[in-house]
């Protein structure tokens, strides 16, 4: 819009009042020349018109010269000059203006009660969000006119819109009902947009919404009195009560302005630093708005998340959730998501944003490192799962392929040696018998290194078995107390524990020249807990050797952790700790 | 004998029946799975079943719990199960509050056939067997305060014998000493680990392999 358009419709908006005082105004050319004026008889009557109009007029001036880019401060002028026409000029000159322009004040006067909804619906950003409001304010605009055009073809002259008689017309229902229909439909969706709204939609509401309370009221008793016949104080006070908004509009703006404050505030704790988990809460509290949240660009997984890693995606389109993404587009440090209601108070945004740039940029990479931590702990837990369900599968071809065979091959030699026998054939027999012997210990080799590479006896009956299996193997008495309770832990953690056990009694066995062992149990708040200790000689390392440097990546791979304690003189203890359900 | 196999391998039944009718049994049925088997046992009027601790279609422990099925519902039943480990846990699992009727044996059993066949004709006959390895293992293991180490080696050899299920005329048999003897070497072996005498032949298994399993 250029300047120059800009002062026509200021001059224009300020003529209105102008005319709308004059028409009160009688003049009379005295004979001898010169000029009186008199007030017109009811002129207190017509106060209360031009009262509420030049007040949203006035207001919307004001509010449109604050943000010119905001049509809160024209929706706020349109209320005001359709109050004007449709009252001041018509009741009071009518004579004085030519019917055709009669006829269009006729349909546009009634338009005030629409724009008035929509300024409630689109307060204080001056977009309506919601499509549902859209559609339904486009449609009274279309609606009101048409109900107008009826009130004229019924004959009477004075269309709707009288807020003295107020808003519907007596003697034309059909139209006034439409009229109110449109007025109470806009009502509900006011308070519909209060209610649900989050808290910075209220805030920024509030000094439209509650002034409407009052007026409502007002309203209905004025609209119940004139309806009785009677020209009551009520339908005087009513328009007189419409002051309440433009001034409620002008102050939600400003507040806005005087949120910057915050901003300042917002910049004293920055100096004083902040760590990454406070900057939300002190963004929240700078711009109002509890609900807001910050999204941090991640470049290497290409998508926003929050300070723990985990993937958020922003709002798009038609949604109660705006967003502002602050740095290059291209590869942005993060965004603010908030409620809606904040987006047309842009300046204090950016001012806000810029305040913490920095502090983001910081948090920014913190959250890149945890995303990579948390990639890098799950990739490590995938690896252990793949090898040990491949260690499971390996076991069961073993199983079901060389060990199945070997025994088959046991059996049918023995049929061999059983028809060598018959056919009285002992040297065959004798033969036969040594391979068997020989099978047999095949057999149990390879029932050892199966053995090794995967304990059936963990999957079939779960840890606790399986570890008192080892103890009963080992060459060192091993006590084992404690209990894991009942239900079973998930297969990784049996096998990490498992493991531990399994290692911690090999090398006390070779290294520590111990007597006894001890494994001891425990399950209690989420944590699985396994420690294997003994009387020997200590020394254990984790530097040495890949045993125990393997079983601490295993257990850290799981989500546990293992403390290995080992001195000269109490013997090592190896604890392991897992969570567990 | 009415006898029936299960195994989910076709060629390990055929083996294993076979040297089972060369030793005077009568192979009923042949299952290679749990369902089978549970028709069968119901239908084949057989004495004994002998089955795989693995069976589809998880091939981890379908027949133990089969076998302890087929223990509740057909007391009447022997179940010897066949395993290419052995464990303690499994055996006590199986034994569970009586040893009767009941076996529990590693496949490489078969490499003494004699040996195997007396076991399937215990279990048959109401006896138990419990697998010489987990026996050796429970008496190898070592203990903080080992009241074993009193035993002489012959009185070691009879807690094995009765820890496996062998009756005292078997033990006495195989260790050739005369049942007397036998008698007084149990009588010691009681009296030196504390265990109160259990009565007949083999129900002296539970007792003893329980002894040997605590710490």
């Amino acid at each position: 819009m250029t300047t120059l358009q800009r002062r026509v419709i200021q001059a224009g908006a300020l003529a209105m009042i102008a005319l709308a005082c004059f028409s009160e105004v009688k003049f009379t050319n005295l004979p001898g020349g010169g000029v009186v004026w008199e007030l017109s008889p009811d002129w207190y009557g017509a106060l209360v018109y031009i009262v509420p109009g030049s007040s949203f007029v006035l207001a919307g001036l004001i509010a449109w010269s604050l943000r010119p880019r905001n049509r809160v401060g024209l929706l706020m002028m349109g209320v005001g000059v359709g109050l004007l026409t449709g009252d001041a000029l018509l009741q009071h000159s009518v004579g004085r203006v030519s019917r055709p322009a009669e006829v269009l004040l006729d349909f546009v006067s009634p338009l005030w009660a629409v724009v008035l909804i929509h300024l409630l619906l689109a307060f204080p950003g001056g977009r309506l969000v919601s499509r549902l409001d859209r559609v339904v304010v486009r449609s009274f605009y279309a609606v009101v006119p048409l109900a107008a055009l009826l009130a004229v073809v019924a004959g009477y002259p004075g269309g709707l819109g009288r807020i003295s008689q107020p808003v519907f017309d007596i003697e034309v229902p059909a139209a006034g009902s439409i009229y109110l229909a449109c007025l109470v439909i806009g009502s509900a969706l006011v308070i519909r947009r209060w209610f649900l709204g989050g808290h910075a939609r209220r805030r920024s509401m509030s000094p439209v919404f509650w002034p409407m309370v009052p007026i409502t009221v007002f309203f209905v008793l004025a609209t119940a009195a004139v309806l009785g016949g009677s020209f009551t104080v009520l339908a005087t006070v009513f328009p007189l009560l419409l002051v309440a908004l433009p001034v409620g509009c002008l102050i939600g703006l400003l507040r806005s302005e005087l949120d910057m404050s915050s901003v300042g505030d917002l910049v004293v704790k920055l100096s004083g630093g902040l760590a990454p988990e406070q900057l939300q809460p002190a963004l929240a509290q700078a711009l109002h708005d509890p609900s807001l949240e910050v999204a941090y660009w991640l470049p290497a997984q290409e998508w926003f998340a929050d300070l723990e890693g985990r993937r958020i995606d922003l709002p798009t389109g038609d949604s109660e959730r705006a967003v502002s993404v602050l740095g290059d587009p291209a590869s942005p440090v993060a965004a603010l998501v908030f409620d809606s209601s904040l987006v047309d108070e842009g300046q204090l945004i950016d001012t806000a944003a810029a305040a913490v740039h920095l502090a983001l940029q910081n948090a920014r990479l913190q959250v890149q490192l945890r995303a990579q931590l948390e990639e890098v702990r799950q990739s490590r837990a995938r690896l252990v799962e793949a090898a040990d369900s491949e260690r499971q599968r390996v076991e069961r071809d073993l199983h079901d392929g060389a060990q199945q065979q070997l025994v088959t091959l046991l059996l049918s030699l023995q049929d061999t040696k059983t028809e060598a026998m018959r056919r009285s054939d002992p040297e065959t027999a004798t033969l036969i018998d040594a391979n068997i012997v020989a099978l047999k210990e095949a057999l149990g080799e390879l029932r050892e290194l199966a053995r090794g590479i995967h304990p059936t006896i963990l999957t079939q009956a779960g840890l606790v078995p399986a570890i008192r299996s080892l103890t009963e193997r080992c060459p060192i008495p091993v006590e084992v107390t404690g209990e894991l309770g009942d239900a079973r832990l998930a297969p990784p953690l049996e096998a990490a524990l498992y493991f531990v056990v399994s290692e911690a009694i090999t090398n006390a066995v070779k290294y520590s020249k111990g007597r006894r062992m001890c494994v001891s149990l425990g399950r209690s708040s989420g944590l699985a807990v396994v420690e294997v200790s003994d009387d020997g000689v200590g020394g254990a390392d984790l530097s040495v050797g890949s045993g125990l440097r393997g079983l601490t990546d295993r257990v850290a791979a799981v989500g546990g952790r293992l403390i290995i304690r080992s001195d000269h003189t109490g013997g090592t203890t190896i604890h392991a700790e897992v969570p567990c359900a | 004998m009415r006898v029936i196999v299960a195994d989910d391998s076709v060629l390990f039944r055929e083996g294993l029946t076979r040297v089972l009718e060369s030793g005077g049994f009568e192979v009923v049925g042949q299952a290679s799975n749990a369902d089978e088997l549970d028709r069968l046992v119901a239908s084949a009027n057989a004495s004994l079943v002998i089955l795989d601790i693995r069976m589809p279609p998880t091939q981890t422990d379908e027949g133990l719990v089969a076998a302890k099925r087929i223990r509740r519902q057909h007391p009447e039943i022997g179940v010897l199960m066949l395993s290419q480990y052995v464990e303690s846990h499994h055996a006590l699992d199986l034994l569970g509050q009586s040893p009767d009727r009941v076996g529990y044996l590693l496949k490489d059993r078969f490499a003494d056939l004699d040996e195997f066949l007396d076991a399937v004709r215990r279990v048959g006959n109401g006896g138990s067997a419990v697998d010489p390895l987990v026996v050796s293992q429970l008496l190898g293991r070592k203990r903080a305060h080992d009241l074993i180490e009193d035993l002489t080696s012959r009185e070691r050899s009879v807690l094995a014998l009765m820890a496996e299920g062998r009756s005292n005329d078997a033990i006495a048999s195989a260790l050739k000493i005369s049942p007397k003897t036998l008698e007084a070497h149990i009588g010691t072996i009681y009296s030196k680990l504390g265990l109160e005498p259990a009565g007949g032949d083999h129900r002296r298994v539970l007792a003893v392999l329980n002894y040997l399993r605590s710490s």
